[in-house]
């Protein structure tokens, strides 16, 4: 018999956290967060502020560092080697609340910066696969742009193309509406929906409850740095098994 | 019912009379209260009484006959005297320089296609060409002379062709292309041993603006990136890097210039006390760049720790290495930001190339200083030569400032 260390994971799993620990100086931040994402599942994190959400799909991309437990996405173990964090980081797009668009450059040197720096493409590859995403978020015109000149709805979505443009595996949402005006996050949310609807891996972090429930396979509950509670958005929303979920949707839903 | 407006009421009416116009404009930025009308009537006063003695001055009681005295010798110093160059058959090798300037100038305008570089070649040629037509009386210059400035003309022409007919016209050929210039020049000017027509000329003998320009590009060209490189360096997570870096910038901008000079001509030599490779010149310009390049560094960082952190992980999010991430993020961004500063420190490196007169190179200043001690004669007119110093020191920098700003407003900065 073939054993395997893969006590949290299956074959399908692109994402397996096991017991993974994370300090800030003394504030213990995740607290043996043990969790596995399958390959095109979409997982949507809630939890209060401070409760370990953000940093949980940061140490994914090893924005933050964890310092015990093991996190392996797509069959590569999260290590101190640079060449499987870049590995990792080519296959994980992330959009972030603020955007982090560079505001030097134009939309379309936004999205071609990654494709032609990391993966090598000749320009016209990049360019092309920049009109391509541009289209597809529903922004063809303003590609030639500065970030500055555009809305906010307009800017994260740039965002969520320049993510999409190193043809990523998973795709973090760090609160990717909470910036912006109630009028723009409904042009966000859409775009997120089509990607969902494409196959698309994703976890997201967000306070949108329509969208989890229409859009999520899975919602996690962070509090204190714990997951608390994962359960189907049907069950989660209905009938939520811990009182601090509970408590937590009465004061969002309110 | 009386909320409602009709259509004939909503026409605008026109703003009051005294926000429009002439007068309104008066009213608005000189006399809007009683103290700033005080204050304009002071000021005007202030203005006119300037003006009418400084004009009064410049045109009838100034004698500038020491600038015309001293003419071409402003711009090339003691190079082309009886101990420098014997023979005195020197002077067309500055010109030959300002001629390579010139063709690089035009070159930038051909590859930039028109705008600031179309203005700055233009200057450049025409002003050099105008030296060329003064009247006889006014500067005793020989016709190669005049025909060596007039063909700054044709130059910048030359230069405008290069980028339309050869290869020569990106970015990174027009730094090549400007390095190569930079050691042409030099090689003019110093002169290569057994050639004819080329005599060494030692470098005591270089002066003038020609000295205060050497000086100054060289220092800009090598202290920007040796600025980067300590400010990356003093942000660095080595700590023997870091270490180093603030070492090297402390102790560079802790000491005056003057003290770093002399202690290059002074103590260099007791160090190394034989055949020690570096003339006069070269350890000058070499102290100037590293005590400019300690400060650029603080500029630098200073830009840098202005950039949001986001940026960094932006970068780092699409899977950019991290020098990668520097090189195309942090740093266009970083200096974009601190612009002024840096602009700043260029044109205080420009000025400080006077400094040079305390190890006893004649710059233009110090030559000018040193002419009229040397001939009590022109004693009185010391004010006007310093006037005119102070004058086309002001045009460099002014246009190095000119430079700057339009440079801000093509990148947009404050706006994006």
């Amino acid at each position: 018999m073939v054993t395997t260390n893969d006590d949290a994971g299956a074959p399908d799993d692109i994402i397996i956290c096991r017991d993974v620990n994370k300090w800030f100086g003394e504030f213990h931040v995740l607290t043996g967060v043990t969790t596995s994402v399958k390959r095109g599942e979409k997982v949507v994190v809630l939890g209060p502020s401070g409760s370990g959400k953000s940093t949980f799909i940061r140490v994914i991309n090893r924005l933050e560092e964890h310092q015990t437990g093991d996190i392996i996405v797509d069959g590569v173990p999260m290590t101190n080697d640079v060449r499987n964090i870049d590995a990792i980081r080519r296959e994980v797009g992330m959009v972030f609340q603020q955007f982090n668009l560079f505001p030097h450059l134009t939309v379309r040197q936004n999205i071609t910066l990654g494709p032609m720096k990391v993966r090598k493409w000749p320009r016209n590859q990049a360019d092309e696969i920049a009109d391509e995403l541009l289209e597809r978020v529903g922004i063809p015109e303003q590609s030639e742009k500065y970030p500055a000149e555009l809305s906010g709805g307009q800017q994260q979505r740039v965002a969520i193309a320049r993510a999409l443009a190193m043809q990523p595996k998973i795709m973090l949402f760090d609160e990717p509406t909470s910036a912006l005006d109630p009028e723009m996050i409904k042009e966000v949310l859409d775009v997120m929906r089509e990607l969902a609807t494409s196959g698309m891996t994703m976890i997201v972090v967000t306070h949108e409850v329509g969208f989890a429930r229409e859009v999520a396979d899975r919602m996690i509950m962070f509090d204190g740095g714990r997951i608390i509670e994962e359960a189907p958005p049907v069950d989660f929303f209905i009938s939520p098994q811990q009182e601090r979920t509970k408590l937590f949707l009465s004061q969002i839903l309110a | 019912m009386s909320t409602n407006v009709s259509a004939e009421q909503r026409i605008a009416l026109p703003p009051p009379r005294l926000e429009r116009g002439v007068l309104g404009w008066l009213h608005a930025n000189l006399f809007s209260s009683k103290f700033n009308s005080g204050l304009t009537v002071i000021g005007g006063a202030l203005v006119i009484l300037v003006l009418w003695f400084g004009l009064k001055w410049i045109f009838f009681d100034a004698d500038w006959e020491v600038i015309t005295v001293l003419g071409g010798k402003l711009a090339i110093g003691p190079y082309n005297t009886d101990a420098a160059c014997p023979g005195n058959d020197c002077v067309w090798r500055p010109q030959a320089g300002l001629l390579l300037v010139t063709i690089l100038m035009g070159m930038g305008w051909g590859m930039a296609g028109g705008g600031l570089a179309k203005r700055l070649a233009l200057a450049t040629a025409i002003i050099a060409a105008a030296f060329a037509m003064l009247p006889y009386s006014l500067d005793k210059m020989g016709w190669d002379v005049r025909l060596m400035l007039a063909a700054n003309l044709p130059a910048v022409g030359l230069g405008w062709l290069i980028p339309k007919y050869t290869p020569l016209r990106t970015t990174r050929w027009m730094a090549v292309t400007g390095v190569v210039v930079f050691v042409a020049v030099i090689l003019l000017l110093r002169g290569i041993e057994g050639v004819p027509g080329l005599k060494p000329v030692s470098v005591i003998y270089w002066g003038g603006m020609m000295l205060n320009l050497l000086l100054a590009v060289g220092g800009i060209a090598v202290s920007l990136p040796i600025g980067i490189a300590l400010a990356l360096g003093r942000r660095s997570n080595l700590p023997v890097v870091k270490l180093l870096c603030i070492v090297f910038i402390e102790v560079f901008r802790g000491m005056p210039l003057i003290t770093l000079l002399f202690m290059s001509q002074v103590l260099v030599p007791l160090a190394f006390p034989e055949n020690f490779p570096l003339n006069s010149l070269m350890r000058a310009a070499i102290v100037i760049t590293l005590f400019s390049s300690a400060y650029m560094a603080e500029n630098v960082r200073g830009g840098l720790q202005s950039l949001h952190p986001g940026q960094a992980e932006g970068a780092r999010a699409l899977g950019l290495a991290s020098w990668q991430a520097t090189l195309f993020i942090s740093l266009p961004q970083a200096i974009r930001n601190v612009i002024p500063a840096i602009v700043g420190q260029f044109i205080a490196l420009f000025k400080d190339t006077s400094l040079v007169y305390i190890i006893g190179m004649l710059d233009i200043v110090e030559f000018g200083r040193a002419f009229i001690q040397g001939n009590p004669e022109y004693l009185p007119d010391a004010k006007e030569l310093f006037v005119f110093l102070a004058l086309v020191f002001w045009i460099f920098c002014y246009t190095m400032s000119y430079v700057s700003r339009r440079i801000e407003h093509n990148m947009g900065v404050g706006r994006r």
